[in-house]
């Protein structure tokens, strides 16, 4: 009987990694395709895009930018400069002191001549007490805003400045970011394109800017870094941006908005409450909260892209960092599915219901569990002698393979399309962690990510249970009073 | 035989304002981005410099500023698309260039202020 | 190219495993066939055999040698319960006249009773037979191939097993085209952008020179009488007519068009028509399939800059474009180049004015309108809701004054979102005549409209709009139209605004004035 069993589970699981790495296959096919063609279209319209007018134009939307910062003492007046150094006509800069240990205030208050105002505004979204907001005297600095609170994390700190906010749209970038001059108005247009749809959020790249010369904000010369981890994260981002959030764009699919560099239309941010401080994966979750309500309320919109590369950062090359980062986008795509279970194969959701939910929750989720299952399962078919062993050592390899596939052709995209790295040298530096990368980087990868999961299950009680429960609706969030310690 | 250097990313702009330079009978010496023309600056020695203010890897500003530093008696023409009430332009005034030719612009007329300048 | 052949060479080893041979044994019914069955089998459990031999004259010393303690009999020799199938074997041959009685543990029975005792045996897995002996020392490949397949149990799982490998082919197969062709289109690709690059870098510096000294040694007079044979000189035929230098050579041209002044640029328009630049631009915008949007486009871009007035006509057909670049850059195109005031083009669009287009346009327009007076007023009467709001901006934009009147009559007729725009309108003119209309709209159960109305009586609102805007702060939950509300009684009537901040006890309100007052936020 139980042999039976064994051999039972042995079929059942062969059949399912089976047809798994056929749909990963075709998917993985089906996004290359479509991101080529939205490639393709996006370098064409960009050809006749005149960015010129938009800095000047009365027509042109009011963008609020929010910068958090927590303990930035150490750099917060020079990236407050390059922020206010911005391209653009009507913009403000709102940096949201979260409460820091270390003197991020005082370091702002003098070289920008800040004084405590009677700042009236409207707490719509639940957050940490505000302890002041603060304006230049100085009219040059008339665009800087600066909030000071008590300590309440990411989210609540843009919470925060979303209750403060003027403009018609949000940036909500990290301070460290460097911003190209011209981010905002590229980042702008989809916004102002749009007729017959609301164009709701709009995403962008994030460039690594390890190792790479940077001058008067823009990133000069590029090189590769020099740590396996880094090298590691260029290829990475490649196909995270120039592979799957291009695919995604084409059929208005996109889940995810790079927390560090997003913009928003702020009156549905403020519809749907502002971001969820109890998760981790506050950046996905509100995407995915925004995206919902608008399928409750029946409105046709479109979540953009845009594949300039406009924002650049410093990702941890230290295993420890990095390895912390991954259980926490692990945990953030747990509770984001978690908290939104009710878009799952629900068409009444559209695209995200029907393909992106399923796609994060397989392959993003799932994915680091299954890995390893199938791993094991082969093991146990070789050390069993089962003759079907060959086929899924044959399918691992291929897997193995599609890998390199994948990532040589986002970065023979970005060669096309960019040409950034122009260095010849780390190309071919690209190449070797390509072909390394399933090896070497990979486990580790799936590792935290199985961490993550481990995490997730611990952490029990309070806001987990409400997480695992889920939102009923888009607007759920708003009747929760997030700020109560439980 | 007077030195004038030329920076300008534009190839054929730079080409048309040497040509009517030659015609002129001055030297010409054509540099295509910021980083060159610094390099250009001090290995040339030029007597007269032409710039424009939008270029890769170093502003016009930033040159105008080596330049002023390095060679302050070296006069400078700005050459630009951007207006004359443009915020970079008023500060290459204040850092003391010669003149400003805004683009569009007829190379005769940039010619004659050449001379001027030189004079 | 080194990785694909890696590729193919896994793929071999899969095609190449041998298919499971998976089969019934089942026990043979004729007795010769039986026998030499048995005889493979060299023994079975429980299964033996007696030999009758009913001729004596039989060579008693192979008998003696073959051991069969024969007991004699009625009907012939006998021999003992023997259990060595491969006796049969050695026996020298049918003609001898031998007889086989099975025997079931040691009970002599029919031929048909021991082939069910075999095959019982067989079913319940007591016995696995064996099947021809093939020479097993030279080949243990061989002999793995013709062992008989065992099931773990039944043969339930025997066909999925091809199926899966079925799957994991066409898998493979599927991956190794996709790869390949991927691979291929990616260096296609690739390959051509390179040389495109190359060749656009070497037709720029063949172009350079020519254009240049045209542009200097040569009179617009001289240009325009030009013979072709001369151009051609600057310009070789045979390169003119490759289009990747044509497009470099417009390109340049264009570039130069925008850097340069006065007879310059008719230096330039007029190399361009000779050239036949012109034509390749008209046969741009002609084209009619959708795919080449872009090249429309490209067209589009050309004739605006170079001023090609003649192909107006051509344009205006493009300003209804289903393709909103088209679109946009024709009717750019067309209000660069109409030399009339004329802007029916614009109100007959059937599409939704975008953002992205009114801004292009309305820097267009303001540039054009210092040399022509447009009509406006055309686009009050489109049947598009978007462009009849898109006037009304261009009215507050461009300072029209003068159209005020105009607006005044249409106004309470408007739709609520063309009323927002009016209501700029006045605000920006501060129009004090039309209070009367702000008014109405402060009233207005639409938000926006009502929104736009308060800010509009900052301006132009008289005692009467104080009035209602009081009523409507008492009223009012929402914060930020509160504090508008606040700051235009503000503006209006001051003491009115202290008494209602003051007496009134309510906290925010009390937060709004203060906010109001503060100098640093008056800016914001």
């Amino acid at each position: 009987m139980y042999s039976f069993l064994f051999y039972l589970i042995l079929e059942v699981l062969g059949w399912m990694f089976l047809i798994l790495s056929f749909s990963v296959i075709v998917i993985y096919m089906i996004m290359m395709v479509l991101s080529s063609l939205e490639m393709r279209d996006y370098l064409r319209k960009n050809q006749f895009a005149d960015y010129g007018d938009i800095i000047t134009s009365p027509i042109a939307p009011g963008v609020s930018i929010l910068a958090p910062a927590f303990n930035e003492g150490q750099n917060i007046v020079q990236n407050v400069k390059s922020l206010l150094s911005l391209h653009y006509g009507r913009f403000e800069v709102i940096v949201i002191n979260d409460g820091s240990k270390d003197d991020t205030l005082a370091k702002l208050i003098e070289p920008f001549e800040l004084v405590k105002t009677d700042f009236a505004y409207f707490p719509e979204i639940e957050t940490q007490p505000v302890r002041g907001v603060y304006k230049s005297s100085n009219m040059s600095f008339r665009r800087l805003i600066v909030i000071d609170k008590e300590n309440g994390g990411k989210a609540d700190a843009l919470n925060t400045g979303i209750n403060i906010a003027n403009m018609e749209i949000l940036a909500c970038i990290d301070v460290d970011c460097i911003l190209a001059s011209d981010s905002i108005s590229r980042m702008i247009r989809p916004f102002m394109e749009e007729t017959n749809r609301k164009v709701i959020a709009v995403g962008g790249v994030i460039g690594i800017a390890n190792n790479c010369d940077v001058q008067d904000g823009t990133v000069t010369t590029y090189r590769v870094p020099e740590s396996v981890l880094g090298k590691f994260q260029v290829v990475e981002y490649f196909r995270a941006f120039l592979m799957g959030r291009m695919a995604w764009s084409r059929i208005n699919g996109l889940m995810l908005i790079s927390g560090a560099f997003g913009f928003f239309r702020t009156d549905i941010v403020r519809k749907v409450g502002g971001y969820f401080p109890k998760t981790v994966g506050e950046d996905m979750e509100l995407i995915v909260r925004m995206r919902r309500y608008m399928y409750e309320e029946k409105i046709a919109y479109k979540v953009a892209f845009v594949p300039d590369l406009l924002c650049w950062t410093e990702v941890p090359e230290s295993e420890d960092v990095l390895s912390r980062q991954r259980n926490r986008w692990m945990r953030g795509t747990i509770e984001t599915l978690q908290l939104h279970k009710a878009l799952k194969l629900n068409p009444k959701y559209g695209t995200i219901g029907t393909l992106s939910y399923p796609f994060w929750n397989v392959f993003e989720k799932n994915g680091p569990i299954l890995e390893v299952t199938g791993l094991i399962y082969t093991l146990v078919l070789i050390f069993i002698g089962d003759f079907s062993a060959i086929y899924f050592m044959a399918l691992l390899v291929m897997m193995y393979l599609l890998s390199l596939l994948v990532s040589a052709f986002s970065v023979l995209y970005e060669q096309i399309a960019f040409n950034h790295y122009k260095d010849k040298k780390d190309l071919r530096r690209l190449i070797w962690m390509i072909i390394t990368e399933p090896l070497v980087v990979h486990p580790k990868v799936v590792w935290w990510g199985l961490k993550g999961h481990w995490d997730f299950i611990k952490g029990k009680g309070g806001w987990g249970s409400m997480i695992r429960k889920g939102f009923k609706t888009a607007e759920d969030k708003k009747n929760l009073s997030t700020q109560s310690n439980t | 035989m007077k030195k004038i250097l030329i920076i300008e990313d534009d190839l054929l702009i730079s080409s048309l304002v040497q040509f009517r330079l030659k015609k002129d009978g001055y030297e010409t010496h054509l540099v295509k981005d910021g980083n060159e023309g610094i390099k250009a600056i001090e290995d040339l020695n030029p007597d007269l410099i032409i710039t424009d203010v939008m270029m890769p890897f170093r502003s016009g500003i930033e040159i105008i500023h080596h330049a002023k530093k390095s060679k302050p008696d070296t006069p400078i023409i700005v050459l630009s698309s951007l207006g004359e009430e443009e915020e970079v332009v008023l500060e290459a005034f204040n850092l003391g260039v010669s003149d400003f030719v805004p683009k569009p612009f007829n190379p005769n007329e940039l010619a004659i202020r050449v001379k001027r300048v030189l004079s | 190219m080194k990785k694909t052949l890696l590729l193919f060479y896994f793929l071999g080893i899969f095609l190449v495993v041998p298919k499971v041979l998976a089969q019934e044994i089942s026990i043979p019914k004729d007795p010769k066939d039986f026998r030499t069955f048995l005889q493979i089998q060299k023994e079975v459990p429980g299964l033996g055999y007696r030999l009758l031999i009913p001729d004596s004259s039989i060579d008693s010393t192979l008998l003696a040698e073959l051991d069969l303690q024969i007991i004699p009999t009625d009907s012939g020799q006998l021999s003992g319960v023997k259990e060595n199938f491969e006796l049969f074997g050695l026996l020298p041959n049918d003609s001898l006249g031998f007889q086989v009685i099975y025997t079931v543990f040691e009970q002599a029975t029919a031929d048909s009773a021991a082939q069910e005792y075999l095959a019982n045996l067989v079913r319940n897995g007591d016995f696995v037979p064996r099947t021809e002996i093939q020479k097993p020392q030279n080949d243990l490949v061989a002999l793995a191939i013709h062992s008989p397949y065992i099931p773990v149990f039944g043969n339930k799982y025997t066909f999925t097993a091809d199926i899966k490998l079925f799957i994991v082919t066409s898998v493979i197969f599927t991956f190794f085209i996709f790869a390949f062709g991927m691979f291929v289109y990616m260096l296609v690709l690739r390959a051509k952008k390179n040389r495109k690059e190359e060749l656009e870098a070497e037709y720029d510096q063949m172009i350079v020179d020519p254009l240049t000294s045209i542009l200097f040694d040569k009179s617009l007079e001289e240009i325009k009488q030009m013979k072709m044979e001369e151009l051609n000189s600057f310009f070789p035929n045979e390169l003119v007519i490759k289009p990747i230098y044509r497009e470099v050579l417009i390109d340049r041209i264009i570039g130069l068009n925008k850097k340069m002044k006065g007879d310059f640029k008719d230096k330039l328009k007029t190399l361009y028509h000779k050239l036949g630049l012109a034509k390749v631009s008209v046969d741009k915008i002609k084209l009619r399939s959708s795919s080449k949007w872009h090249i429309v486009a490209d067209g589009l871009v050309e004739i605006n800059e170079m001023d090609l007035v003649e192909f107006v006509p051509e344009v205006k057909k493009l300003t209804n474009s289903s393709n909103f670049h088209v679109r946009s850059l024709a009717v750019a195109a067309m209000l660069n180049l109409s030399q009339k005031s004329d802007l029916s083009f614009l109100r007959d669009q059937t599409y939704p004015l975008s953002d992205w287009q009114q801004m292009n346009y309305l820097r267009i327009i303001k540039f054009v309108s210092q040399s022509k007076e447009l009509k406006i007023e055309m686009l009050f009467e489109s049947q598009n809701p978007s462009i009849r709001s898109f006037g009304l901006k261009l009215v507050r934009m461009l300072g029209r004054v003068d159209l005020l009147e105009k607006l005044s009559q249409i106004a309470p007729k408007l739709g609520d979102e063309e009323k927002v725009e009016v209501l700029k309108v006045y605000r920006e003119f501060g129009a004090h005549m039309e209070v009367d209309f702000v008014n109405d709209c402060l009233r207005s159960s639409n938000k926006e409209l009502m929104t736009q109305a308060i800010k509009a009586a900052r301006v132009v609102g008289n005692e009467q709009s104080v009035e209602i805007l009081e009523s409507l702060l008492l009223n009012e939950n929402d914060f930020h139209i509160k504090m508008l509300i606040l700051k235009s009684i503000h503006e209006l009537n001051d003491d009115k605004f202290q008494e209602l901040t003051i007496r009134n006890t309510d906290s925010s309100l009390f937060k709004m004035r203060k906010h109001i007052l503060d100098p640093k936020l008056s800016h914001v």
